[in-house]
């Protein structure tokens, strides 16, 4: 008897304290994303209604004033479409690239696996600045391609790439491009490599073996890796403008304008909303297409 | 060797000749910085006619250099730190519990990480930029930035801790219960050295993210505060001398020191697991 109240009290007791300690344990996660994200972007959502007057930062006001602002004068039409269009070419260029990168990785082993890997992992470790600087010094006139096209002969005067938007490209590309090789590399490495043999001992080309064997088993993948680099470069600030020409001026560059040079807060505001939409319908529009989320997916 | 296009040798050398074009895109910055922070002259010229370690000089002897490397180790230290501590405590419990709105959470914890540094950068600094707290203005100051790393870095091993936590064996902890020890006692004892390399990890990469991160830090630094990828910029930005490549090799360096220190730290623990 007293056995038996024993075993059944203390996990009683346990289950009631353990479970309300255990809610503790989310809240100081809850409270950092809360107060340091959550409520500044609800704070963005009503400072994108204040007006803009005079010398001071913002005034009280509920008007659409930016909104309208953003979409009928065109240097914001346009600064918004270059952005979205940068972002889409960027993610498509990181797809290709890491899939081609991906597949090789996966089917290779030992060692040498592990060396791809770890080429793999570089620009992930490397800073955005570090990664700019470094192309920085690789596309001008001066710069380590043109010297060293110049001394193989293979050009006769200096070239600069430098300032161009495939410089930007370049550089986009190089940051988004170890997220998409993982992405892709987690669902690779859940294929049976034997389709692939099956495919081939039945004969079938290697272009048909990748349109109708790899590519519908890796659709979901692309879409997700295609996702993240997108996600990732719409809201670039620094390497379109480091790299790219003065006319590539993002979204994100004109946020930082309006805030540190206008000290137009509404108007950053407005900006930065628009940069939050595009990145929840794209995570919306990816989890329509593959039934995940982005979120489980890194 | 399984060979999906094995039937054909053009496709074969077709995709080891991709593969080695994104192998040398790869190493192009990191080769070029790395060669040029050895660089004896003052300008950034190629082909490069003299070394020496001149620039590394420089950059030691600077102290706004310096300062701005010891505040992006100390910036990324208390990243480290705070979000190890609240992603993993929030993914052991929320792998154990179940509750109405679990999704939520989820998403809602895991937001931050997708979006865009001018974005959180911008928020912080409208929300907070006037705030004071025991009469220190909070704006400029570390801590904001710590915070706002904390934003990118803590979903990122709350994601890891969560996965470590899904294989997790429930019935060591009930064991551990049964032998008469507390919660508290159990988490230190059994499920903490049990999860150790996912918290490892976790760590590893809150670091790493903190130490490169400088779109938030442009934002929320002064000239005292700001961090070395800050300082890069503004000096990218100006004029650029070999002392950015020797600032990009050293923050490499902090990142691949911290990666050598962990492997050191994995070889040992699996040692000792056997």
């Amino acid at each position: 008897m007293t056995a038996v109240t024993l075993s059944e009290a203390r996990p009683a007791r346990l289950r009631v304290d353990g479970r309300l300690g255990q809610f503790a344990l989310l809240v100081p996660a809850l409270a950092l994303v809360t107060i340091f994200f959550a409520l500044p972007a609800i704070y963005m959502l009503r400072m994108s209604f204040n007006a803009h007057e005079g010398g001071q930062s913002y005034s009280e006001a509920w008007t659409f004033a930016n909104y309208l602002r953003l979409l009928t004068e065109p240097i914001y039409l346009f600064s918004l479409g270059k952005t979205f269009l940068l972002a889409l070419v960027t993610a498509a260029v990181t797809v290709v690239f890491a899939y081609i990168f991906a597949l090789y990785l996966w089917l290779q082993r030992g060692w040498h696996k592990l060396v791809f890997l770890a080429i793999a992992l570089c620009p992930l470790l490397i800073s955005e600045i570090s990664i700019i600087f470094g192309w920085w010094m690789f596309f001008p006139n001066n710069g380590v391609l043109s010297i060293t096209l110049l001394q193989l002969g293979l050009i006769e005067d200096k070239i600069s790439l430098m300032y161009t938007v495939f410089a930007a490209i370049v550089g986009l590309t190089y940051i988004s491009l170890p997220f998409g090789i993982f992405i892709l590399l987690s669902i690779f490495d859940g294929i049976d490599r034997r389709v692939l043999e099956a495919a081939s001992d039945l004969g079938a080309p290697p272009l048909k073996t990748f349109a109708e064997v790899l590519f519908p088993l890796t659709r979901s993948g692309i879409v997700v890796a295609f996702s993240q680099a997108f996600v990732w470069t719409i809201g670039t600030y620094a390497t379109p403008i480091a790299l790219g020409p003065d006319s590539l001026w993002t979204i994100g560059l004109e946020i930082y304008q309006q805030m540190n040079t206008w000290r137009d807060w509404p108007f950053a505001s407005a900006l930065a909303m628009v940069l939050i939409l595009l990145v929840l319908g794209s995570m919306a529009l990816t989890r329509r297409l593959t039934g995940r989320d982005v979120t489980h997916h890194v | 060797m399984v060979w999906p296009f094995s039937q054909s040798d053009l496709f074969r050398w077709l995709h080891a000749a991709l593969v080695t074009l994104i192998v040398l895109f790869i190493a192009v910055p990191v080769a070029v910085t790395a060669v040029m922070s050895f660089n004896d002259a003052s300008l950034i010229r190629f082909p490069i006619r003299a070394w020496s370690l001149r620039w590394y000089l420089d950059f030691f002897s600077s102290s706004q250099w310096t300062q701005a490397l010891r505040n992006s180790l100390e910036i990324a230290a208390y990243t480290t730190l705070v979000s190890t501590v609240f992603g993993t405590i929030a993914a052991y419990a929320f792998t154990r519990l179940r509750f109405p709105l679990k999704g939520a959470f989820y998403f809602l914890v895991m937001l931050p990480l997708f979006m865009p540094g001018i974005v959180l950068g911008l928020g912080i600094a409208i929300a907070f930029g006037g705030v004071e707290l025991f009469g220190l203005q909070l704006y400029g100051g570390k801590a904001l930035v710590v915070v706002a790393h904390c934003l990118w870095a803590m979903p990122l091993t709350f994601m890891v801790m969560e996965a470590t936590f899904k294989t997790f064996d429930e019935r060591l902890v009930e064991a551990a219960y049964d032998l008469g020890g507390g919660p508290v006692r159990t988490f230190f004892e059994v499920t903490l050295p049990m999860v150790s390399t996912g918290v490892i990890s976790g760590a590893l990469f809150s670091f790493v993210i903190s130490l490169n991160e400088f779109v938030m830090a442009l934002f929320l630094t002064t000239r005292d505060t700001q961090t070395l990828p800050v300082l890069m910029w503004l000096s990218l930005r100006s004029a650029g001398t070999p002392r950015l490549a020797v600032a990009a090799v050293v923050l490499a360096a902090a990142v691949f020191l911290s990666l050598v220190l962990v492997m050191l730290w994995y070889a040992r623990h699996v040692r000792k697991l056997r």
